[in-house]
């Protein structure tokens, strides 16, 4: 063959590949997400072995050498206990929390979503509506709804306050109930159980009830069934969802931070944060970071590894309308009950509980009920970054709540559209090697712990030639952009997939414009999917904190200031804030699922 | 034994009745077919059998036992019912091997382990899967699937069988195959069946009797040759036979107790009932079976609109003025587009309908007035 027509040939195939607009999306997501998920992780890589500007004294070698000496120091520098009190006690400490609260997670959430889908529980509709609230409140709600609760007169940490048990009822719950291990593990455990229930309970439904009625018929008891059956076909399901769970857990920041307060009970991420902010020890940070993420890499090959072979199986199909419910007899009205009980309390009190803090001039002393905290335009703690008037009057919360009303918003938009997009991508070209690459490398970001993600840009931050990027707005949004991006490039795949070629096809031998395919026929089917897309990111974006700890400016976004208000002992306001944060979002969310149908639990689509 | 009975028994999802006042007998070891359009409560009507859906109000005996009555509050569950269920979709479990899926109804039986072995075996032999026994559900094509499905069905030796669908995800080669192997089952394992299909052919190959459901309500309850030939109303003249039969809305007036004039076809035409027809019938519909029509001979003339031959056989297509005539006949005949083609009615299988009610009134025959 000659010369000129083997590069005609080459040329011609270049042509035909870049004129399917699934091909080009794929290649330039490829590159996008190399710069913005793999770039990001060397760069993290190498500054755990370079040393940085405050520790060129202790390492004693120039900036930007290589060496070994952050990961030595941490791992094993036996001096006063150094690396078993900054690093190994903390790790295991994070550890044993992280699977106390899988357990409740995955527990409680599984065992509410079997009985929604599967009993004949009354008021189901309230139950899975309120249910979910504490998912979509603030991390450190539960966190902060605990403390609310529990603090007394007889704990110096939160000084003497009173909270509602005591107030209520006058019992003193001991200290341990309050700060460190147990209510850590609790609140996080309260936080995902919803995250469970919907995972879990989006199996449940998809999940073919013939299976089950298959071995009823066959005369196998309620109990058989369950484990013989639905256990094990909801197994992969559960193992994602345990592992999902245990990998959010363990890198938590915002739980422990919020309820630490005595200092007894250290974990791996609020010991991050304060390397971060000791010049001398930036270097062990990033160790740090890279030890998180290692743990998420081995559980994202576990899930692949458990889930993945011969008896992966697609649960979805067949007539599963036609469930026949368990009936729950005599147990029906304890369990309801119970059911309703916990989820109020932890869905509806916090809120209750949020308001009323945030009125009480005397922390635990109901009868100062005022707007005082509100409205002020007193100086109330100098400690505190920027202003500290009255919530409303004050207007560093203001422009921060605007910044971070600005971040969720631009985050959801780039999150949402490249989720569609890499999903549209990822199903028109399934089985091809870089779709495979692209859908990983967007789900990637998920896997990665928050702070470490945060930690991950904090070193782009830091070369020279992305100085520009450092503690802006920008930075905020790239990062959310990105992290985001797993949620809505999930649900974007899921919708695309249910929408055959053929639909396309249709309008595409007519002659009707790409843009316009998407816009006019793709987008209106699966419509309260793909808005799912954008709704999930912007709710996770405006209530996030450990994402954004170690890279946003004082004073810069809403939750930041809250933290900055709560460490410094004006809970009223970090009350009144939070509860303004937990409304924007609720009236976010509701408002788009009722104009649109959309709703978070199709967001994360089972 | 087993003879089942439903008695008014009614299903309601909401305000959508999906199965309304329905009475039918079982007898023991019938091949009953539950036929009719999709939504017409065939499947809601099996599962309430099975026990899988709870009536809405009604009675429902299995053999001596009543395992259903709204009235006294019994609902006896599906595993209590001795029966067997063949899903549409199979519902293998996706996570146990074949032998394991065959095997766990007779666990729950509490059989002790070496008559469970010989058992699978035996069931493994009889559907021809015993290569298979290692292999999960999704390693298997959907034939093998569904005999599967149908040998974890009928390892415990259920005295019903309950079947939704069981061939609708086959192709059409399969389907026959597994149609004769089903019969044959039926035969060997001296079991009831109830098996749903919205495929008359299916219903007709199969059943000992069909019975025939529209929008909930029975339409006729028979054996397949007295559904096909005396069709107890318009829908089931209509749903069953293929290519279906012709009907002809005329105005009749009574000529004798047992016969009609009108005018059909642009001919003066005499409908003769085999008995007195008690009915009046001023707006009739006269159906002809498409084999009752003859070609090439007859009182009628019109002309060819569409051949289309399919081997054995040849379905043509006549237009005649303003209707359309369905006729089949033996062997392949391939008649060019517009071919004048007289052709005429013959034989004692005509019948008459009441076009109001939709009620069949006689069977007779056509002659010229």
């Amino acid at each position: 063959m000659s010369n000129s027509r083997k590069t005609t040939r080459i040329l011609n195939n270049m042509k035909s590949y870049a004129s399917k607009p699934a091909n080009v999306i794929t290649v330039i997501f490829f590159i996008i997400l190399l710069a913005t998920v793999c770039f990001p992780l060397l760069s993290l890589v190498r500054d755990a072995f370079t040393v940085h500007f405050g520790e060129i004294r202790d390492v004693g070698k120039p900036l930007g050498s290589f060496t070994l000496y952050h990961w030595h120091t941490l791992l094993f520098d036996t001096l006063y206990d150094y690396s078993i009190l900054t690093f190994w006690r903390p790790l295991l400490n994070s550890f044993s929390m992280a699977v106390i609260s899988c357990i409740v997670a995955v527990g409680f959430g599984g065992a509410v979503a079997w009985f929604i889908t599967r009993s004949d529980i009354p008021g189901k509709k309230f139950l899975s509506t309120i249910f979910v609230f504490p998912y979509i409140m603030p991390s450190w709600s539960i966190a902060m709804f605990w403390e609310n609760f529990f603090k007394n007169t007889q704990i110096v940490a939160c000084y003497n306050q009173m909270g509602m048990l005591e107030s209520i009822t006058g019992i003193c719950v001991p200290e341990w109930v309050l700060y460190g291990f147990f209510p850590c593990a609790m609140c996080l455990g309260i936080h995902y159980a919803p995250f469970a229930y919907l995972l879990i309970g989006g199996i449940l439904r998809n999940m073919d009830a013939n299976l089950e009625e298959a071995a009823t018929v066959l005369k196998a008891s309620r109990f058989k069934i369950l484990r013989r059956i639905t256990l094990p076909i909801v197994t992969p399901a559960l193992i994602s969802t345990v592992l999902l769970v245990f990998s959010s857990s363990i890198s938590s920041y915002t739980v422990p931070a919020f309820l630490n307060k005595n200092g007894s009970f250290s974990t791996i991420s609020t010991t991050m944060r304060s390397l971060f902010n000791t010049a001398a020890m930036q270097g062990q940070g990033f160790v740090v970071a890279i030890v998180l993420l290692i743990f998420s890499v081995v559980i994202l090959t576990l899930n692949n590894k458990m889930t993945g072979k011969r008896k992966s199986f697609t649960t979805i199909s067949g007539k599963s309308g036609q469930v026949s419910l368990v009936k729950l007899g005599k147990a029906r009205k304890p369990i309801t009950a119970v059911i309703m009980i916990i989820s109020v309390f932890f869905a509806i009190v916090p809120l209750v509980s949020f308001a009323l803090e945030s009125l009480l001039e005397v922390p635990g002393d109901y009868s100062t009920i005022s707007l005082y905290y509100w409205l002020t335009t007193d100086t109330l703690e100098d400690r505190v970054f920027g202003s500290s008037q009255g919530i409303l009057r004050n207007p560093t919360i203001w422009s921060a709540l605007g910044r971070s009303l600005l971040v969720s918003f631009a985050v959801a938009l780039i999150s949402g559209t490249f989720g569609i997009l890499i999903g549209y991508a990822c199903a028109r070209k399934r089985g091809s090697k870089l779709a495979r690459w692209v859908s990983n490398m967007a789900f990637f970001p998920y896997l990665i712990p928050a702070m470490s993600f945060g930690a991950v840009y904090l070193s782009v931050s830091f070369l020279p030639a992305f100085s520009f990027l450092r503690s802006s707005v920008l930075l905020l949004i790239i990062v959310g952009g990105i992290k985001f991006l797993p949620f809505a490039s999930r649900s974007g795949a899921n919708a695309m997939m249910q929408v055959s070629g053929e639909i396309e096809e249709a309008a595409f031998v007519i002659g009707v414009p790409w843009w316009k395919r998407m816009a006019r026929i793709l987008f209106p089917i699966q419509k309260a999917s793909f808005i799912s897309g954008y709704l999930l990111p912007f709710i996770s974006c405006m209530r996030e904190l450990s994402l954004f700890v170690l890279l946003a400016a004082p004073g810069s976004i809403i939750t930041v200031v809250l933290q900055d208000f709560e460490v410094n002992g004006l809970t009223q306001i970090s009350n009144g804030i939070n509860f303004l944060i937990i409304m924007i979002v609720l009236l976010v969310q509701f408002i788009t699922n009722k104009l649109t149908g959309a709703s978070i639990d199709k967001g994360i689509g089972g | 034994m087993p003879e089942i009975v439903l008695e008014h028994v009614t299903k309601c999802f909401g305000k959508f009745v999906a199965v309304d006042d329905l009475n039918l007998t079982i007898e023991d070891r019938d091949f009953i077919t539950l036929l009719g359009p999709s939504g017409c409560g065939k499947t809601t009507t099996l599962r309430m059998i099975a026990g899988l859906e709870t009536p809405t109000k009604g009675r429902i005996t299995i053999g001596d036992t009543v395992v259903f009555d709204s009235e006294e509050g019994i609902d006896i569950s599906p595993a209590k019912r001795d029966i067997g269920f063949l899903f549409q979709n199979y519902a293998l479990w996706p996570h146990m091997t074949v032998y394991d899926n065959i095997a766990f109804g007779l666990e729950n039986l509490k059989w002790p382990k070496d008559k469970i072995e010989s058992r699978v075996r035996e069931m493994l032999g009889m559907l021809r899967i015993e290569q298979f026994e290692k292999r999960y559900p999704s390693e298997l094509s959907g034939g093998q699937q569904q005999r599967v499905a149908i040998a974890r069905t009928l390892a415990p030796s259920p005295k019903v069988l309950f079947m939704d669908e069981p061939l609708s995800n086959l192709d059409a080669k399969l389907r026959l195959e597994m149609r004769s192997e089903l019969k044959r089952l039926h035969v060997d394992t001296d079991s009831t069946f109830v098996y749903v299909t919205h495929d008359q052919m299916e219903a007709m190959a199969l059943a000992t009797k069909i019975c025939l459901m529209n929008k909930g309500i029975l339409q006729q309850y028979d054996p397949p040759l007295t559904v096909y030939d005396r069709p107890a109303n318009l829908f089931v003249a209509d749903f069953v036979g293929n290519p279906t039969m012709n009907f002809f809305p005329v105005k009749a007036s009574r000529k004798d107790s047992r016969s009609f004039a009108f005018h059909m076809l642009g001919r003066d035409l005499v409908f003769t009932g085999e008995k007195d027809i008690a009915e009046e019938a001023s707006d009739a519909v006269i159906g002809v079976r498409p084999e009752f029509i003859t070609l090439g001979e007859g009182a009628f003339s019109g002309v060819v609109y569409t051949t289309l031959p399919s081997g054995m056989e040849t379905t043509v297509r006549i237009r005649a003025g303003e209707d359309f005539v369905t006729a089949v006949i033996f062997g392949s005949v391939d008649f060019s587009h517009s071919l004048e083609m007289p052709f005429g009615i013959k034989g004692n299988s005509i019948l008459l309908f009441d076009k109001a009610s939709g009620k069949m009134l006689s069977m007779g025959t056509v002659s010229e007035a």
